[in-house]
């Protein structure tokens, strides 16, 4: 028994760093959070200081997101995070396709699950609530 | 003067009309220009370089297609004739590194890991030669792909390696390498989409094929200050464009609609109802899938 323990101990540990060798740990786990039915796609390291002027999500990408595939974008802060990672997605023209945060309610959503029924080039914006100082993950997976 | 006045009031009326027009225009077309002038080009920030990279299609999305579709695993559309040992120039090394970062995405997601490690020991090989082969974790993947289980993390660390390397180039003024390797994996995803579309017709993959004329202007772009480089370059530059001429012809087309959400698990679901639709006759695809295959054959057997 005592052998078992101390093998699968060893090989946790190995297993665990030489995963984590090779990556951000918040990246890491960010991905495995996204879910058993997600397929890992992109991540983007977003890490922001406080700012007073927030019209704007400050953190921008652009990403070709593709019809008939559902995206699920997943949003992940470090500890020592002030504000909350929030995310919107905006199409070529400019448009208001979805946000993580109701303004209206103020609540913010952990991940977004997205049909694409539209093929193009999206712009992915992520920030913190109330421009606050921050760091955080925001991963792009696929579902089913 | 009242001419004056009411040919001015008719310029500006017409000026206004077509920006109308042009906003509301709900069809993708090329700009204007043929080519895109290499001191444009140069002008790109590292940033819009580094959201070109961003904007092509993975592999692994092109396969999780083929996947819905109930498409069989086949061996015969990977690159099986590339040998690593024979890559003598740095051009061919990172193409056929995007090439087969594209058949190893292919392989992995059809769960063909056993498969994959003679891939993984040429991409090795080709990466160290490339001096990039610290950000390939290959013992990590190898562990990974002798387990099925281990799908989703293969799949994060194969694609995050791909990143690292795509960002080390850019990084340390190898853009060009970087540029070669984007576009080694755009040719061999579209090889793998058209050879399939051949053989098990079906509208939603061809669709996926047309709908690659959004990007299509965006791997030009990233290819562009390299095209006087030397010969090697200049050929895939003419081939880029041969590609985009095909395409030109080939319409997307938009429907407009208002996104539905539904919260759902503690996330919020969205659907959209806006949506694209690519016009593309049998000529046109047919056209595609054999410049696509002469393209690529040709570039894996250079290697």
């Amino acid at each position: 028994m005592k052998k078992i323990i101390i093998t699968l101990t060893i090989l946790f540990t190995f297993g665990l760093l030489s995963f984590g060798q090779v990556t951000d740990p918040l990246i890491n786990s960010c991905a495995m959070s996204a879910g058993s039915d997600a397929k890992y796609l992109k991540d983007f390291r977003i890490q922001l200081g406080k700012t007073s002027n927030q019209n704007d999500l400050r953190f921008k990408t652009n990403m070709s997101l593709w019809k008939n595939t559902k995206y699920r974008f997943t949003m992940c802060n470090a500890q020592d995070s002030k504000g909350q990672l929030i995310l919107s997605i905006k199409d070529d023209n400019n448009k208001l396709v979805v946000s993580s945060f109701d303004k209206k309610t103020g609540k913010i959503y952990p991940f977004i699950d997205f049909e694409c029924q539209k093929s193009g080039i999206y712009q992915i914006s992520y920030d913190f609530t109330d421009g606050q100082q921050g760091s955080g993950v925001g991963v792009v997976s696929m579902i089913k | 003067m009242k001419v004056r006045v009411f040919l001015l009031m008719i310029i500006v009326f017409l000026g206004f009309s077509c920006r109308n027009s042009k906003s509301k225009t709900s069809e993708f077309v090329f700009p204007k220009s043929d080519s895109i002038p290499v001191s444009e080009v140069e002008k790109l920030s590292p940033e819009a370089i580094a959201d070109i990279s961003k904007n092509i299609a993975s592999p692994v999305e092109i396969a999780n297609l083929l996947q819905t579709l109930q498409v069989p695993f086949s061996e015969n559309y990977l690159a099986q004739s590339i040998d690593a040992n024979r890559q003598s120039t740095s051009f061919n090394k990172a193409l056929t590194l995007g090439i087969l970062g594209a058949d190893l995405g292919y392989l992995n997601m059809y769960e063909k890991t056993g498969s994959s490690l003679e891939i993984l020991s040429s991409i090795r090989k080709i990466a160290e030669d490339l001096k990039v082969g610290q950000f390939f974790d290959f013992e990590s993947i190898k562990r990974l792909s002798k387990n099925k289980s281990n799908l989703d993390s293969l799949l994060f660390i194969s694609i995050d390696s791909y990143n690292k390397i795509d960002t080390y180039l850019r990084a340390n003024d190898r853009g060009q390498l970087s540029a070669l390797m984007i576009i080694g994996v755009w040719i061999e995803g579209q090889y793998l989409a058209t050879q399939v579309v051949n053989v098990y017709p079906n509208k939603m993959l061809s669709d996926r094929i047309g709908e690659q004329k959004i990007v299509l202007n965006d791997l030009i772009m990233l290819i562009s200050p390299y095209c006087n480089r030397d010969p090697e370059f200049s050929s895939l530059c003419k081939d880029m464009q041969d590609i985009k001429d095909k395409y030109r012809d080939i319409r997307i087309t938009y429907t407009q609609g208002d996104p539905v959400s539904v919260e759902k698990n503690g996330g919020l679901t969205i659907k959209q109802t806006e949506t694209s639709v690519v016009t593309m006759t049998k000529e046109q695809l047919d056209g595609l899938i054999q410049l696509t295959k002469n393209i690529r054959d040709r570039l894996i057997s250079n290697n």
